[in-house]
């Protein structure tokens, strides 16, 4: 509409601000999706300082490089470290029952590598502790023709899955160290997985047991609609 | 001022006087704004249960609440929709003109009285129509991040990080703004009102909105 046809049916002139001000917020928000990783990336530690002097309401801080705590269920499950124990079962030669303790006697591996959420946030450089699942496999002794695994959480509800591929993965484990001590409760402890090369929620949190199997069982959030087979950034 | 035949059939011409009230909102407009409010704090509340850890600790059971989240965020803009789409839309579309246009008056409302031009003020001021064009921006932005957040495919992830950025960006600037629409409705009864009954005074009008008091008798409410 052009300026003439406003002051023929307006009392006086007037300007489209309102369509050019959602215009505008709509190209800030296109703008925010394409370069809001680039500016998170550069601006996040940052931004954890802001989050971190704020107290309280420093969780309200967008793309600070924190730790956000998810549950599935209504409450976090304290899990004795003392009374712990992980079952290994399924298609493997020797069922296993493992302590903490004998899960540290096993060959242990470091390595430091950031979290990445599927939802878009990231802690970068985290240090994780544990046993390769490899390992704990080997000692399991997996039978012929087994093909995948299914690992179940402590809350009773959560579940996730690995092709046996996966599972032989050097930067897979299970962890019983994160952030350089003792997994907490929250992050998922005593025992948690850690699956370096896909996303958050492939690794379980609260880890209670792992079932060798000949198929692939899609887990928790695989069920509502996340990818199987989830390798940050897509590339397998 | 036009005469209208259909004002007041049943009074002699020489005794009509324009009516007390004036139909501020039709219904559509004010099923419209309602629906659209419920959808909002449902989504502000379990965004907030989504978005802020203690919160989120509390309450758990993130999968429901994600889904609850997401699927009436995609419903966000139907009721709009419909009213923009449906035959009833000729209210609803001329305010959504008002908000779009802004004059001297509007410009006016961000300026102490002192330095006011003194034009006369139309149905919306400048503050409503600023916080119309940021809210109904933020909507449009928010279901955009939000469908890029769950649905896009996992080789976006670079996409995806400026999308969640953005929608916890907007998750603040449009609780702030929807707070304060609440906080100035609750503070101006009057017309609140108005968003419930749909009608106004004209007293009210008036001195408030005297240019729309016209466009009111002129047919155009």
């Amino acid at each position: 509409m052009s300026p003439d046809d406003d002051t023929k049916n307006q009392p006086e002139h007037t300007t489209h601000v309102g369509r050019r001000a959602v215009l505008g917020v709509a190209t800030l928000g296109a703008a925010g999706i394409v370069l809001g990783s680039r500016v998170e990336n550069r601006l996040g530690g940052a931004l954890t300082r802001i989050s971190n002097d704020l107290g309280g309401l420093g969780a309200l801080v967008p793309g600070a490089d924190e730790f956000r705590i998810y549950t599935v269920t209504g409450s976090i499950p304290t899990i004795a470290p003392a009374t712990y124990r992980l079952r290994v079962d399924g298609m493997v030669e020797h069922p296993l029952d493992l302590s903490l303790g004998d899960l540290r006697a096993m060959k242990r591996t470091q390595l430091v590598h950031y979290f990445q959420c599927v939802t878009g946030w990231r802690v970068p450089d985290v240090h994780w502790g544990g046993v390769r699942l490899s390992e704990v496999l080997a000692h399991a002794g997996v039978k012929p023709g087994a093909t995948a695994l299914r690992f179940f959480s402590g809350d009773g509800v959560y579940t996730e899955s690995l092709t046996m591929s996966q599972a032989q993965l050097p930067d897979v484990l299970v962890a019983d160290e994160m952030i350089g001590d003792d997994v907490t409760p929250e992050h998922g402890g005593p025992v948690r997985l850690y699956v370096a090369p896909m996303y958050g929620y492939k690794s379980i949190k609260w880890l209670d047991r792992i079932q060798v199997l000949n198929e692939v069982i899609p887990g928790f959030w695989e069920d509502n609609g996340y990818a199987v087979n989830a390798w940050i950034g897509g590339n397998s | 001022m036009s005469l209208r035949s259909d004002a007041s059939p049943a009074a002699p011409a020489a005794n009509r006087r324009p009516p007390k009230t004036i139909e501020r909102f039709d219904v559509v407009e004010r099923a419209v704004h309602w629906t659209t409010a419920v959808l909002m704090l449902e989504l502000l509340a379990t965004g907030a249960i989504l978005y802020i850890p203690s919160i989120a600790l509390v309450v758990g059971h993130r999968a429901i609440v994600e889904n609850i989240h997401v699927y009436s965020g995609l419903g966000l803009l139907v009721p709009l929709l419909v009213g923009v789409l449906g035959p009833w839309r000729e209210r609803l579309v001329r305010d959504l003109r008002r908000f779009d246009r802004w004059s001297v008056a509007d410009w006016d409302w961000f300026h102490r009285k002192a330095r006011r031009s003194g034009a006369p003020k139309g149905k919306f001021n400048g503050g409503q129509k600023a916080e119309a064009a940021f809210v109904g921006s933020g909507m449009l932005v928010m279901l955009a991040t939000g469908v890029l957040m769950r649905f896009a495919p996992v080789s976006w992830i670079n996409w995806q990080q400026g999308a969640t950025l953005v929608h916890d960006v907007g998750f603040i600037a449009i609780a702030v703004g929807v707070l304060g629409h609440i906080y100035y409705a609750l503070n101006r009864p009057e017309q609140l009102r108005s968003m419930i009954t749909g009608r106004i005074s004209r007293a009210w009008a008036t001195k408030n909105t005297p240019a729309w008091v016209e466009e009111a008798d002129e047919g155009k409410p």
